[in-house]
């Protein structure tokens, strides 16, 4: 089975894009921050600086690994649903359920690592320039030295190569499991898990009211709230499209006419599907919106207090910054990944509807809706959780309740949002539009 | 049931569909197939024609070409009146939801819309108002009256095809291209959805032009056309079930004689 693991990803190397960009980002974000524990590993480093890359290696190292992982196996579920035909094929000459979990574990283990030593020339180039910028903000002194180290190397192949195989598995398991016609089971668990993140992501919320004013660590309790919460929003994302699509269906008919009509329906409908694209908005949007707006109050306290920021104020911004700087990539690639392979699989149905009497235009605009429908779900769901945040945060930090910075940020956030949404899935339709509608159908 | 409303305006052309010297041509230089070789036809309207031949003898290519799903490569396609003319596909899009339906082996309904959403939507894409009681009316005279709610998945293979049918008549369009309509279905759904398309003639004066390589379903219609290698080779009126095979059978000797010996 190895060796048609090697063949298939030799012979159709296009299809492991999206895998080896996950493993490569993932990589490259985890070796550039590990490299300053090698960095600061290194004999005749003053403490201060020691601690301010050690902070900031093992958060940001620690959130990496975890989106690696995220972003690795939504890139081979998706791989492995689009093979269903080839599974089949192999099931049907005799391929035992093993050998099928070995054939794409074994092009796992090929892709990841390379991912990982792709990624290492960049990690070393990103995580010297990162030093400048700890040592140009006086977070690390002036003469400590650059270094590249084996922490750096063995925690980027290790996650790599882990977060690879562990996503083959998963993603195996669910494809033999929905092909066996087992229904989907974890339904119950995910529904908990759900309920849990909510309630915990309330009582994380609230608890920042019930801290000192005066400390800047009442960010973390209120951060970690926001992310709960988006988290549990993205669990119940089907149930919140289908409430959404039940106020908008009127209105999006009334103004997208046919086109508007089969959005509606066609969501309604695919709703669960919908939910591995909605989960990165919204996540992506609860957690940007979170993480910068507290960012940005806690700038205007500390100047608004007349005081110079400390060392631990900046490196609590870089953090902020750099962990939303790697948790927009990752999602972007998610979304742009499984919104990608969702829109592809629907070459049939697009046929459907053009035998029908859908021009293609009509087609094209069907998705423009379903793309605006979602980027509206994802955006609101994802602000309200940030809010949450934001808010009580804000409270606790100053005498108000709304954060003085306006919608600015906001609407950054929501165009990266929108952007990725459509542009990824209209460029994908258009790319299916290409096949006359019959031969669309029989494929 | 498949009256024409009171508000359509344009006369009904005499011919439903005329064909002159239609060709199409696939692949290039050596490895170039022709499927249809100078085929004129004219049908008209408010006739059953079914059209017959051997896999490969390109009467997919016809049906297709003829309604507006492909372009031939040369010769005149006329439906109900009108000229097809070449363009973008919207603009044949839109030339095919005013003149044509269709129904096709695989039902291609969507399966995200109910029995009803799915008979109305050519009517929804057009921009037509949609009448519910026709919807409904249309659909409890396929046999599908008490269905309306349902989705494709919870209904038969010969239910699907009827919705089909439902769907390919609500535009009243000028001719319905039925391509293997009874190749997915046992012989009872098959039956119903050939006797629908039949009453659908008869009755109510719609024009069928059906692709079959069944002499059974063949046998309903008026006339049959055969088709061998691109061209037609004759034609039957009033088949038989037997008739049908019969020509059938002998459609390959001729085709065989005619070609050079000796290969």
């Amino acid at each position: 089975m190895f060796v048609l693991a090697l063949n298939s990803v030799r012979h159709r190397p296009g299809r492991f894009v999206a895998t080896l960009l996950s493993a490569f980002l993932g990589a490259a974000i985890v070796m550039t921050f590990n490299s300053l524990h090698d960095t600061a590993g290194a004999r005749g480093v003053d403490e201060v600086s020691a601690e301010s890359m050690t902070t900031a290696a093992t958060v940001v190292g620690g959130y990496g690994s975890l989106l690696a992982f995220f972003a690795v196996a939504s890139t081979l579920t998706v791989n492995v649903r689009g093979r269903a035909e080839e599974i089949r094929l192999l099931r049907s000459t005799g391929a035992t359920p093993a050998q099928i979990t070995w054939m794409v574990v074994g092009e796992a283990v090929v892709v990841g690592p390379v991912g990982a030593l792709l990624a290492i020339a960049p990690s070393m180039l990103a995580g010297r320039l990162l030093l400048e910028m700890f040592q140009d903000s006086g977070q690390v002194a002036r003469d400590v030295a650059y270094a590249f180290g084996p922490v750096a190397l063995g925690s980027g192949l290790v996650v790599t190569l882990s977060a690879s195989v562990g996503a083959a598995f998963l993603a195996v398991r669910r494809a033999t499991r929905a092909a066996s016609g087992a229904g989907r089971s974890g339904g119950r668990a995910r529904r908990f898990a759900g309920y849990g993140a909510l309630a915990a992501g309330a009582a994380s919320v609230l608890s920042t009211l019930a801290l000192d004013a005066t400390d800047p660590m009442a960010m973390a309790p209120a951060a970690y709230g926001s992310i709960l919460l988006a988290a549990g929003f993205a669990v119940f994302s089907p149930v919140l499209l289908r409430a959404v699509l039940g106020r908008l269906a009127r209105p999006v008919e009334a103004v997208a006419g046919g086109s508007g009509h089969l959005a509606v329906h066609t969501m309604r409908r695919r709703a669960a599907e919908l939910s591995g694209v909605l989960m990165p908005l919204i996540l992506f949007t609860g957690m940007a919106t979170a993480t910068l707006y507290m960012q940005a109050v806690e700038n205007d306290v500390i100047r608004a207090a007349g005081l110079t920021r400390s060392v631990d104020d900046k490196n609590l911004e870089t953090l902020n910054l750099v962990v939303v700087g790697v948790i927009v990539v990752f999602s972007c690639v998610m979304l742009i990944n499984s919104l990608y392979a969702a829109t592809s699989f629907r070459r049939r149905e697009f046929g459907q509807q053009r035998l029908a009497g859908a021009t293609p235009g009509q087609v094209l605009g069907t998705v423009g809706c379903e793309g605006l429908l979602l980027t509206a779900t994802g955006v609101f769901f994802g602000t309200v959780a940030g809010l949450a945040g934001i808010l009580p945060f804000t409270y606790a930090r100053t005498d108000g309740i709304r954060p003085g910075q306006g919608f600015g940020i906001w609407l950054g956030i929501v165009a990266v949002a929108a952007a990725a949404t459509l542009v990824t899935s209209l460029w994908t339709a258009r790319l299916t539009l290409r096949t006359p509608a019959v031969d669309a159908v029989a494929a | 049931m498949f009256r024409r409303s009171q508000q359509e305006h344009s006369p009904r052309a005499a011919t439903a569909l005329r064909l002159v010297s239609v060709s199409k041509v696939y692949g290039t230089a050596q490895s170039a197939v022709t499927a249809l070789d100078g085929v004129t036809l004219s049908l008209g309207a408010g006739t059953f024609t079914a059209v017959m031949g051997p896999s490969g003898s390109g009467k997919s290519t016809l049906l297709q070409c003829a309604a507006g799903l492909d372009r031939p490569d040369r010769g005149r396609v006329v439906v109900d009146g009108e000229e097809m003319t070449g363009g973008t596909e919207a603009r044949l899009t839109k030339f095919r939801r005013q003149r044509v339906g269709f129904v096709f082996q695989q039902y291609n309904l969507l399966p995200t819309l109910t029995v009803a959403q799915n008979t109305a939507l050519p009517l929804k894409l057009a921009g037509r108002r949609v009448d519910q009681e026709r919807v409904r009316e249309i659909l409890t005279q396929v046999g599908l009256g008490d269905r309306l709610g349902h989705r494709p998945d919870q209904l038969s293979g010969g239910q699907r095809q009827r919705v089909a049918i439902a769907r390919a008549l609500v535009t009243e369009p000028g001719v319905v291209f039925a391509d293997e309509p009874t190749g997915a279905l046992d012989t009872r759904g098959a039956r119903e959805v050939l006797r629908l398309l039949q009453r659908a003639v008869r009755v109510h004066g719609r024009t069928v032009v059906m692709v079959t390589h069944d002499p059974v379903a063949a046998s309903y219609a008026d006339t049959v056309l055969f088709l061998a290698d691109g061209r037609l080779a004759g034609h039957l009126s009033g088949p038989t079930v037997d008739a049908v095979a019969e020509r059938l059978a002998h459609l390959g000797d001729r085709v065989r004689d005619d070609a050079p010996t000796g290969v």
